[in-house]
C-alpha cells in the first residue's frame, strides 16, 4: 500500500469515526429519555461512562504490554505501553472531570473521598508519575524496563477501580444493568461506547506510531541515545 | 417503619429540574479536551514525519 492510499484510508476512517461520534452524541443528548430522578443531568453518563471505560481499557493494555516487554523485549510493545499510558491519563482525567460535574447536582459536591473516586485519583497521579519517569531516563532499554515494572505495579489499581463499587458500597453507584434501565438509554450508551472506542483506537494508533518513531530514532541516530553518546566520546 | 422506609421518606420522590448547564459544561469539556489532544497528536505526528 503506497503512502497516498494509506493517507486516503486514514482520512476516511477519521471521517467515519466523526460521523458515528456525532450520531452517538445526538442520541444521548436528544433521543434518550431523561432519568426518573436525575432528569436531564443523567445525560452526562453517555460521555462519562465511555471515557472511564476507555481509561480502564488503556490501563489493561498498558499492563499486558509491560508484562510482554519483560518476557520478550520489543520496541513495539514498549511504544504501545507508552501510548496506552498517555491515553489512560487523558481519558481518565477528562472522564473524572465529567464525573465531578455530574456529582455536583446529584451528590451536592464536586468531589468526595469515595473509594471509586479515590482509586481513580491514585491511578491518575501514578500515570502522571509513569509519564514523568519515561522522560527522566535517557537510556531507552533501561527506561523500558523501569517503565514496565512501574506499569505493572500501577495496573494493580485497575481491577480495584472496577470492583470498588461492589466491595465498598459507598456514594458512587454500582454498574448499571441493561435489564434495569430503559432500552433507549441502553441504545444511546452502546452507541456512545462504540464511538468512544473507535476514537480511542484512532488515538492509540497515532500515538503508537509517534512513540515507535521516537524509539527508532533513539536507537539509530548516533546523537540520540546515551550509549551512542558514550561511544562517540570514547 | 423500617430503616429503609425512613431513608426513602427523607429522600422523597422528586426529580432534579433543569440541570442542562451541567450537561453543556460536561460535553464542552469532553469535546474540547479530546479535540486538543487530537490536535497535539496531529502536530507531533507531523514533526515525526518531518524528522524522518
Amino acid at each position: 500500500m503506497d503512502a497516498r492510499m494509506r493517507r486516503g484510508l486514514e482520512i476516511v476512517a477519521v471521517l467515519a469515526v466523526a460521523c458515528i461520534f456525532g450520531y452517538a452524541a445526538w442520541v444521548g443528548l436528544a433521543v434518550a429519555p431523561p432519568d426518573r430522578e436525575m432528569g436531564d443531568v443523567q445525560r452526562i453518563m453517555y460521555a462519562h461512562v465511555p471515557m472511564v471505560q476507555m481509561m480502564l481499557l488503556a490501563g489493561t493494555i498498558l499492563f499486558v504490554c509491560s508484562v510482554l516487554y519483560l518476557f520478550r523485549a520489543s520496541w513495539k510493545t514498549d511504544a504501545l505501553a507508552e501510548a496506552s499510558a498517555e491515553l489512560a491519563l487523558v481519558f481518565g482525567a477528562i472522564g473524572t472531570t465529567l464525573g465531578a460535574i455530574w456529582g455536583r447536582p446529584t451528590w451536592g459536591v464536586f468531589w468526595a473521598w469515595d473509594p471509586r473516586l479515590t482509586t481513580v485519583a491514585i491511578l491518575l497521579v501514578a500515570l502522571a508519575g509513569y509519564m514523568a519517569l519515561r522522560r527522566f531516563v535517557d537510556d531507552p532499554e533501561r527506561r523500558a524496563v523501569w517503565a514496565a515494572v512501574t506499569a505493572i505495579v500501577i495496573a494493580v489499581d485497575v481491577p480495584i477501580i472496577y470492583f470498588s463499587v461492589k466491595w465498598w458500597k459507598s456514594l458512587h453507584q454500582v454498574q448499571s444493568n441493561p435489564r434495569t434501565v430503559d432500552p433507549q438509554m441502553v441504545h444511546a450508551l452502546r452507541w456512545n461506547i462504540t464511538a468512544f472506542f473507535l476514537l480511542f483506537i484512532v488515538f492509540l494508533v497515532a500515538r503508537y506510531r509517534i512513540a515507535l518513531a521516537a524509539r527508532m530514532r533513539e536507537i539509530t541516530v548516533p546523537e540520540a541515545g546515551p550509549h551512542a553518546r558514550e561511544a562517540v566520546a570514547s | 417503619m423500617s430503616a429503609l422506609d425512613t431513608v426513602l421518606a427523607a429522600v422523597g420522590e422528586g426529580r432534579i429540574q433543569g440541570g442542562w448547564q451541567y450537561v453543556k459544561a460536561a460535553y464542552a469539556i469532553c469535546w474540547t479536551g479530546l479535540s486538543l489532544y487530537a490536535l497535539s497528536l496531529f502536530i507531533r505526528s507531523r514533526r515525526t514525519e518531518e524528522g524522518k
